[in-house]
């Protein structure tokens, strides 16, 4: 039994060994593979970087010496786009790329797109996106009715909004698929302005990772049409939306009004007084103050610690701050304002 | 004579059945561990961190500088997290009572200008001496405090910070640029459902840096250090990936984790009378999640995201490895009760038993095993046998997973892109077995020992300094 167990173990130690050697030749002659592909794309780099920068930028003729052959080509005419589409804007030269990528780049992102790989055909919807090939847009549907991951699928969505925001509006109602906020708010961000306040329309209907994504999303775009959308939901039933919305409002930062705000100067959320706290830097003090210096002797450290920095960024904010240590009774309070009052002077 | 054959049979019989169970543990995670990053082979790792790179999209996170005595290191340390790609963070260096000139350099180094601030005590820790604010870059802080250890200097950082997310590193740290994107993108991704996030350790020996940031990855020349290479590869792809994949972590390492400030706090911060004070906190949390019934997750990043430097010397390698068995050990008994306890779901039942069993309790079976091969090199007959059959299994153990795991991650990963450097790497690993192995599970052991006498010291490691040696090279 022993005797046959050390065979037994001799044959298994043997048998990986020579696995893993094999995988070491593969592994080597890859490497061989890898560094002859580096060459070529190195040597198109080389050779075509300065072309390329005269057909984008200098309106040089067009040469078919910059027309790929092979994917280490390829790879390299990625690099050249995805650093000028990264740091520069011009209308002209993405013009420009994207002609090139739906005439030249197109068939070799669908041959990736049958690949076996998930990452090979991930990376080639993400090229599908960046250098905006339309024409491949039908490929992608078909696409599509395969077995997909999400991440495909996520991916889908991001091409469809480029290129057919009605298609995307509809393939987002879909209720089976459902992706996390920040992944929606890199879809919305992305969208046209008249693609996006449809989502404001049937609020109610999206879910609820939607709903927070639409409000964060039209923060950041800070375009005055979505200010009273944001205001309307002011008086959302929904606790979380309201304190979005207030931020929402905070981030665009024009207050024309105060009235909406003041409910929330008592709310029971310490996360939306402390937003009212900061929106109040939008509005003259002479209008906020008695509102603030209720939010300063508030119970929580956040709220007076953000009261007191509104007041403060005033003009008249420190005079004030003084005044109300000396006429305060409420020792947290009169800490924060003596804090904050000394950071502020000594800044000066 | 009979006696000597029982204890024999019996020692022998446990010492197998134990290497059996490690070798199909480590076998099924490797297998876990290769399916995961066979996925992500050769995607294109730039269009995500790109995507991330906008404020709109990540999270303010806090970086925590913990510093005893690091006046070699620290502002190298600074300098990689000033290098960070991130749009929001803010660096608090806490010098926890050192008795060199770690404050004055950093004040020296960063302009540091004494504040007036208040700090709300979320955790209890020792008295804060003087908060200090860098002229040259606004959002660095140093605070200065009474020396209470690790733990205690890093909960103040946890009070002193203002973002929801921290992150804590060694002051020997060096972090790749992209470094907190990938350790943040779990937890951005999952919309807070990821509370803690810890990524993959490299060593920094032998590296080539400019600026506080590798930008050449190179084989250190000194034995022991490539050894530990090995190892840290062998855990990544035997462990990390596999644990991760199912919430089972109990580990991630304090050189550099993000956790959530909230959920950090509620589990009361670091603990200040423990060794281990990362995977302590770890475990606090993973309690924490059970009892509130929330669905939330600890988990580990494939990526490498943090650089390291590792002992050189014998006499260093022996006292960390000490120290983390004891506080391994340690964080296990304080835990006790979780083990196998069905409110603790898989953590309960996996994780503990497995970090039991395998992690602190091997090592002690595993140089049974090595004493065991000797004493039956002296008896003779029949005891050649098992010993040699055990011997075959410390080969398939020590060296056949150490072989592929360096293959494996040469294919999926390339850190190191030499031939030469693999085919080293591989002729070490068959050597493993003979001095490495055996050292270091003597020290583990010992660290035992020291968790049994109830023994404890600070055990700083020596530092030469990643810096020096770069300017060396």
């Amino acid at each position: 039994m022993i005797k046959l167990s050390i065979t037994f173990l001799f044959t298994v130690i043997a048998l990986l060994l020579v696995v893993l050697f094999t995988f070491l030749i593969y592994l080597f002659v890859q490497r061989q593979r890898e560094s002859r592909f580096e060459q070529v794309r190195d040597r198109y780099l080389l050779n075509y970087s300065q072309l390329w920068y005269d057909y984008l930028f200098n309106n040089a003729l067009f040469s078919m010496v910059l027309v790929p052959r092979g994917a280490a080509q390829v790879e390299a005419i990625e690099r050249i786009f995805s650093s000028y589409l990264k740091n520069i804007i011009s209308e002209n030269v993405e013009q420009k790329i994207k002609q090139f990528a739906n005439q030249y780049l197109k068939k070799f992102y669908e041959k990736d797109l049958s690949s076996r790989r998930w990452s090979i055909r991930m990376n080639a919807l993400y090229r599908i996106a960046d250098l905006q090939i339309e024409e491949l847009l039908l490929s992608c549907q078909e696409f599509e009715k395969n077995k997909i991951s999400d991440e495909e699928h996520f991916q889908l969505l991001k091409i469809y909004s480029l290129f057919q925001p009605d298609l995307f509006m509809e393939k987002i109602k879909n209720p089976n698929i459902n992706y996390s906020e920040s992944e929606y708010r890199r879809l919305f961000v992305l969208l046209e302005e008249d693609v996006f306040i449809r989502f404001f329309d049937d609020f109610n209907c999206w879910p609820t990772n939607i709903q927070f994504a639409v409000i964060d999303t039209a923060a950041v775009k800070r375009n005055m049409q979505y200010l009273d959308e944001l205001k309307k939901l002011l008086s959302h039933d929904v606790m979380e939306i309201n304190i979005r919305a207030l931020k929402g409002l905070y981030e665009i930062g024009i207050i024309d009004e105060i009235d909406p705000f003041i409910p929330f100067v008592t709310s029971d959320m310490w996360e939306a007084r402390l937003m009212v706290a900061k929106i109040f830097k939008h509005v003259p003090l002479a209008y906020t103050y008695s509102y603030l210096e209720q939010l300063l002797q508030d119970e929580n450290w956040w709220v007076r610690s953000q009261a007191a920095k509104t007041i403060v960024e005033d003009r008249h904010g420190i005079a004030k701050l003084q005044q109300f240590i000396e006429s305060s009774n409420d020792p947290y309070a009169i800490e924060m304002a003596q804090e904050i009052a000394a950071r502020k002077e000594g800044s000066k | 004579m009979k006696i000597i054959d029982y204890c024999m049979m019996f020692f022998g019989g446990i010492i197998l059945f134990y290497m059996l169970f490690v070798i199909v543990s480590y076998c099924t995670m490797f297998i876990i561990a290769m399916l995961d990053l066979r996925k992500r082979y050769r995607l294109d790792p730039s269009e995500y961190d790109d995507a991330h790179i906008d404020a709109f999209y990540s999270k303010p996170v806090s970086l925590l500088v913990p510093a005893y005595n690091e006046e070699v290191g620290v502002v190298d340390t600074v300098y990689s997290l000033l290098n960070l790609r991130y749009p929001q963070t803010e660096i608090i260096i806490i010098n926890d009572g050192s008795t060199d000139q770690t404050l004055q350099t950093v004040i020296k180094h960063f302009r540091m200008k004494p504040i007036n601030k208040i700090v709300q005590t979320n955790i209890p820790t020792k008295q804060i001496k003087q908060i200090y604010e860098s002229e040259i870059y606004k959002n660095c802080i140093l605070v200065d405090k009474e020396n209470g250890g690790k733990a205690d200097a890093l909960n103040v950082g946890i009070n002193v910070s203002q973002y929801p997310y921290f992150c804590s590193i060694d002051g020997d740290s060096i972090l790749d640029e992209k470094s907190l994107l990938r350790v943040m993108k779990p937890i951005i991704l999952s919309d807070g459902e990821v509370i803690a996030a810890g990524g993959n350790i490299r060593i920094a020996n032998g590296a080539k840096m400019q600026f506080g940031s590798i930008y050449e990855t190179q084989l250190p020349s000194n034995y022991l250090v490539i050894m530990q290479v090995i190892e840290y590869l062998r855990a990544f792809l035997m462990g990390r990936i596999a644990l991760s994949k199912f919430n089972l972590v109990l580990i991630i390492s304090g050189a550099f984790s993000v956790f959530s400030k909230k959920w950090a706090v509620e589990a009361g911060g670091y603990s200040t009378n423990i060794i281990g004070e990362d995977m302590e906190l770890v475990v606090n949390i993973h309690r924490l999640i059970k009892e509130k019934k929330e669905n939330k997750r600890i988990e580990f990043v494939p990526d490498p995201v943090c650089w390291t430097e590792a002992p050189q010397t014998l006499g260093v390698l022996r006292n960390q490895r000490r120290r983390w068995h004891q506080g391994l050990f340690e964080s296990l008994w304080k835990h006790k009760k979780m083990t196998l306890n069905p409110r603790f779901g898989l953590i309960g039942f996996i994780s503990f038993p497995y970090f039991w069993l395998v992690e602190c309790l091997g090592p002690v079976v595993e140089l049974g095993g090595y004493i065991y091969i000797v004493v039956a090199f002296f008896l003779g007959k029949i005891y050649y046998e098992v010993a040699l059959i055990l011997l075959l299994l410390f080969v398939i153990y020590g060296v056949i997973f150490s072989i592929a795991a360096i293959l494996f991650e040469s294919w999926s990963m390339n850190t190191y892109p030499k031939k030469r450097e693999i085919l080293r790497m591989i002729l070490l690993a068959f050597t493993e077995i003979f001095w490495y192995r055996p050292l270091t599970l003597f020290w583990r052991c010992e660290g035992l020992v020291r968790f049994l006498r109830r023994k404890s010291d600070w055990g700083n490691m020596k530092r030469v300094g990643i810096a020096e040696k770069e300017k060396n090279i």
